[in-house]
């Protein structure tokens, strides 16, 4: 989908930009809320501040939905390419700390879960770059 | 696939991000499609060649491959 001649293009600084901000609504959750998570003995209070720490997050996703969607056909390509890239690696570094779990050589707990998404967009940003460079250096932006 | 983007846009003057915004992509798509490292898609070959009121033979001359 192409936003079309009229309109102002979704640009990578627009996204930067909001990206910042839900970043640092994230980072304020994370700091001044989610403390609270350990203290508190209400499960009913646990989901909700479980909630508000994943909502940035479920923002940021959907911000890069709209950055995908809004961008050209090269830069969809890219940005497609890097998603592939990135899951594939994430999905093989879990199955094998998985089976590294299961089979004992690795005590792992249910906090490693909180590594997934970083780890993704970390593999992402990657995948990016360096497909970006393919073209002469799209995924720096 | 070789093509005449460069050319032509010499020829009207324009800037990569000129032509960018009249095809509604971005500038680094203009660059990666006039050095050949990427082959825009048929509607987006058919907007240029609109723009330039030229056909898309005329402006991408298939390669070797």
């Amino acid at each position: 989908m192409h936003s079309g001649a009229m309109m102002a293009r979704y640009t990578a600084k627009d996204h930067r930009r909001q990206t910042w901000m839900v970043m640092t609504v994230y980072l304020v959750v994370m700091l001044l809320v989610w403390p609270y998570a350990h203290r508190v003995a209400s499960v009913p209070l646990k989901v909700v501040f479980t909630l508000m720490a994943v909502t940035p997050v479920v923002a940021m996703i959907g911000l890069m939905a709209r950055l995908v969607m809004h961008s050209d056909e090269l830069e969809q390509r890219v940005h497609l390419f890097a998603l592939s890239v990135a899951t594939g690696i994430v999905a093989a570094l879990s199955l094998v700390a998985g089976f590294l779990c299961a089979a004992g050589v690795l005590k792992l707990d249910g906090d490693i879960l909180l590594w997934v998404f970083p780890a993704l967009c970390l593999a992402y940003s990657a995948a990016r770059w360096l497909f970006g460079r393919r073209y002469g250096g799209m995924g720096c932006g | 696939m070789k093509n005449r983007l460069r050319e032509l846009r010499d020829k009207h003057a324009w800037s990569q991000g000129d032509l960018a915004e009249q095809l509604d992509v971005s500038r680094q798509t203009v660059n990666a499609i006039e050095t050949g490292k990427y082959d825009p898609s048929l509607p987006l070959a058919f907007r240029i060649a609109k723009l330039f009121r030229q056909s898309i033979e005329s402006i991408f001359v298939p390669g070797k491959d």
